[in-house]
């Protein structure tokens, strides 16, 4: 279904190069083809609600699914965007999650007052644990974020009586959302709230991103003494894009807490982190929909495997991964550009 | 992309016939599923075998059908605690395979996760380990057949202040279960008379010991009450305490049976010898039933050597399931099957139980047991029982 994408940005730059052929002083600006990667959204939103028609029985891994990809969304902008290696983004997750938890059992029951406050605690978090580490590079900086994890893990675990410690944080009840629609069994309310959180927070990355602020973090990433020559701050760049991404991580810690009304030590977790990379790199990095893809092949694998086989599914979810890697280096997303590639070449063959 | 989306239409067309199939089945003959949430691979891949085992052995003893319905268990594998993907578990075994029974969950926040689903679906769950004692409280359609740690720690206590034992260091993980574990223990053996004169909790990760042992030397005391979670912390711990002499000082080793399980002893080694503890099953414990069931098994697997606490408490767990289904006559009503459960009693390989009209967690015997050489093989020999120990740690609070 996200094929659409790629064979539309397609026909658009065939039609540039036709248009190339017949007026040669254009050629310049039309080589950077007209933006159509806002199809993306819509494609997303569609694919959303098609899915709670076709799967109305599996609405709960679906409603993990997204908020797994929302999660994802926000490493991208850390890494994808900024170059910054992190195996921490789970703290930001588990932040949002505990806090807007702790925040639903204690004061609040409305779902969206919940999912900002989950939001503002994963970007607090994320601007003072960024601004202490994000000097350093490369295997420092992946140590440190690891270090940051486990802090945030280890405060979860001895703050039992906030938190419940490792027996989970149970008893989030949330408020219908808008006062009408309450979270049933089946998971529809659950479903729809998460898919427009995740439309939602789709177009504000796209914004960010393609903001000067977020081309100054692209530029960063590649040239980070060139931005500074040019009289930019490399850091306060790459915290500043850390803490927004640590808004979204936030947001989808509280999406979880809301939607499955528990939190436990796992969503602080290094391997929730290591997870969050996987399945990043599976989709793509630095392209915003890798996330929502490579999290929706990633977990639907891992659904379908340990459905069919309960006990050994991790040996296949294994090979799964090693054919991507080696096939498609790139992630899922490379794939079809690939193709569109290809497609392109011939086009313009004809 | 049209054919896709066909396939798609006929497939979710297929589903709903054949849910409508299953629905329209009835009273008679219907199939009854039990959906079993637990770790089936990964490092507690171990739990979930013996669960599916005790099961395969419970079907071999009693059948699969009750009356005219045939019970069929659905096993979700959850590999480490992940209380959201339990729920989402959950939902998906109730509202796609439609099971009437929840069971399994290895860990708490895993058991915790589903409490508002059973109470909507209104469905029992039957919890085959999860060892906090608040979870019954969460919901009143959770059954529990597997221990908690006040109901193994109260009469460790109590028996260790009867012995004359005044003076005493706690040594736990710094985690729920090694909390509950603490403060069971401290609250017990103070009313008693005894004095608790450190209180250690360790990080849980953590393997090395030494620091800790100087510590419970420099204490003074008699004797540690100690709980680590299984496997190689309590190793390494057991290992720490021989080594650093506190064994040949004279200094006892006691806890909870979690630390000398059957599976882990042979790795323990001689370090476990003459470790005492508290628990509800052991291999070795000696009635026909637990013969016949040690036979069944090896009958059906070829070893025994892996039955261990969580083998019974899904073998039990299983056996209040069909409870369960023979008095509602097959009909799904959670409220009324768990009720249907409240007071039974009934003799199980590690001996009588009866579930607590109340706290619906299992009132069993608890074994003293100290850890022996027989025939050449480490085993946990019962040397005591204190019949009737219900959950000391039902509405306690946190």
């Amino acid at each position: 279904m996200m094929s659409a994408t790629p064979s539309a940005a397609t026909s658009d730059r065939t039609d540039a190069a036709r248009m190339t052929a017949s007026s040669p002083p254009l050629a310049a600006p039309l080589k950077t083809p007209r933006d159509l990667g806002w199809i993306g959204v819509p494609v997303v939103a569609v694919a959303g609600l098609a899915a709670f028609w076709l799967f109305p029985s599996d609405l709960g891994l679906l409603t993990r699914i997204l908020a797994a990809a929302l999660y994802v969304l926000s490493l991208d902008l850390v890494l994808g965007y900024c170059g910054i290696a992190t195996l921490g983004q789970a703290a930001m997750f588990g932040t949002g999650a505990y806090v807007a938890g702790i925040a639903a059992v204690n004061w609040v029951a409305d779902p969206l007052a919940l999912l900002a406050i989950g939001g503002v605690a994963g970007g607090l978090i994320a601007l003072a644990t960024g601004a202490l580490i994000l000097h350093a590079r490369g295997l420092t900086l992946l140590m440190l974020t690891v270090a940051v994890t486990q802090i945030v893990q280890e405060v979860a675990n001895k703050a039992r009586d906030w938190t419940g410690g490792s027996d989970g944080l149970s008893g989030i009840d949330p408020n219908p959302v808008f006062g009408a629609f309450r979270f049933d069994m089946v998971g529809r309310t659950s479903y729809l709230f998460a898919l427009a959180v995740l439309v939602v927070a789709l177009l504000v990355a796209r914004r960010i991103v393609r903001s000067p602020f977020g081309l100054a973090c692209r530029g960063v990433k590649e040239d980070p003494l060139r931005v500074s020559a040019l009289g930019g701050s490399p850091k306060a760049y790459l915290v500043a894009m850390y803490a927004v991404a640590g808004v979204f991580a936030g947001v989808a810690g509280a999406l979880t807490a809301v939607t499955s009304g528990i939190v436990g030590l796992d969503s602080a977790s290094f391997s929730w982190s290591a997870e969050a990379l996987v399945m990043l790199v599976l989709g793509g990095t630095g392209r915003l929909y890798g996330a929502v893809i490579g999290t929706v092949a990633f977990m639907a694998v891992h659904h379908i495997l340990a459905a069919t086989d309960p006990f050994h599914w991790m040996l296949f979810i294994g090979l799964f991964l090693m054919g991507v890697v080696l096939f498609l280096p790139g992630g899922i997303l490379s794939g079809f550009e690939r193709l569109a590639g290809l497609l392109r070449r011939k086009g313009d063959k004809a | 992309m049209t054919k896709h989306l066909r396939t798609a239409l006929l497939c979710t067309a297929f589903g709903l016939a054949s849910g409508w199939g299953a629905g329209a089945g009835g009273a008679q003959a219907a199939t009854i599923k039990v959906g079993v949430i637990a770790p089936f691979s990964g490092p507690f891949a171990m739990v979930g075998k013996t669960f599916k085992e005790a099961i395969a052995v419970y079907q071999a003893e009693h059948g699969t059908t009750v009356g005219a319905d045939t019970v069929e268990f659905v096993f979700k594998d959850l590999d480490q605690a992940n209380p959201a993907q339990s729920k989402a578990l959950a939902q998906e075994l109730i509202v796609k395979e439609k099971v009437g029974y929840l069971a399994g969950f290895f860990f708490t926040p895993d058991a915790l996760a589903v409490a508002p689903l059973i109470d909507e679906a209104n469905i029992p769950a039957v919890i085959f380990n999860a060892a906090t004692s608040a979870i019954t409280e969460k919901s009143p359609r959770y059954v529990r057949t597997s221990f908690t740690l006040w109901q193994n720690t109260v009469p460790l206590a109590e028996h260790m202040a009867k012995q004359g034992i005044k003076k005493v260091v706690t040594a736990v993980s710094d985690y729920g279960p090694g909390i509950d574990g603490e403060t069971a223990f401290k609250a017990t053996f103070e009313k008693a008379g005894g004095s608790v004169v450190d209180t250690i909790r360790m990080p849980l990760k953590s393997n090395d010991f030494a620091p800790f042992m100087q510590r419970i030397k420099d204490s003074g005391a008699e004797a540690i009450y100690a709980f680590l979670p299984a496997g190689p912390t309590t190793l390494a711990f057991a290992k720490a305490f021989a080594d650093n002499g506190l064994k040949d000082k004279g200094i006892r080793f006691f806890g909870p049976g979690d630390i000398t399980q059957e599976p882990d002893l042979p790795a323990l080694g001689d370090a476990a010898l003459g470790i005492t503890t508290t628990f509800n099953y052991s291999q070795s414990h000696d009635s026909a039933k637990n013969k016949a069931f040690l036979a069944k098994h090896k009958e059906l697997f070829g070893s025994s050597d892996t039955v261990t606490f969580t083998s019974v408490g899904a073998y039990d767990g299983a056996h209040v399931i069909y409870t369960m289904i023979q008095k509602t006559g097959g009909k799904s009503d959670g409220a009324k099957a768990v009720d249907a459960v409240k007071g039974m009693s009934w003799e199980s390989p590690r001996g009588p139980l009866t579930i607590n009209p109340d706290s619906r967690h299992v009132t069993q015997t608890i074994y003293l047991r100290v850890v022996e050489k027989v025939d050449g093989k480490l085993q946990n020999v019962e040397k005591a029982a204190f019949a009737d120990q219900p959950d000391y740690g039902y509405k306690v609070g946190k």
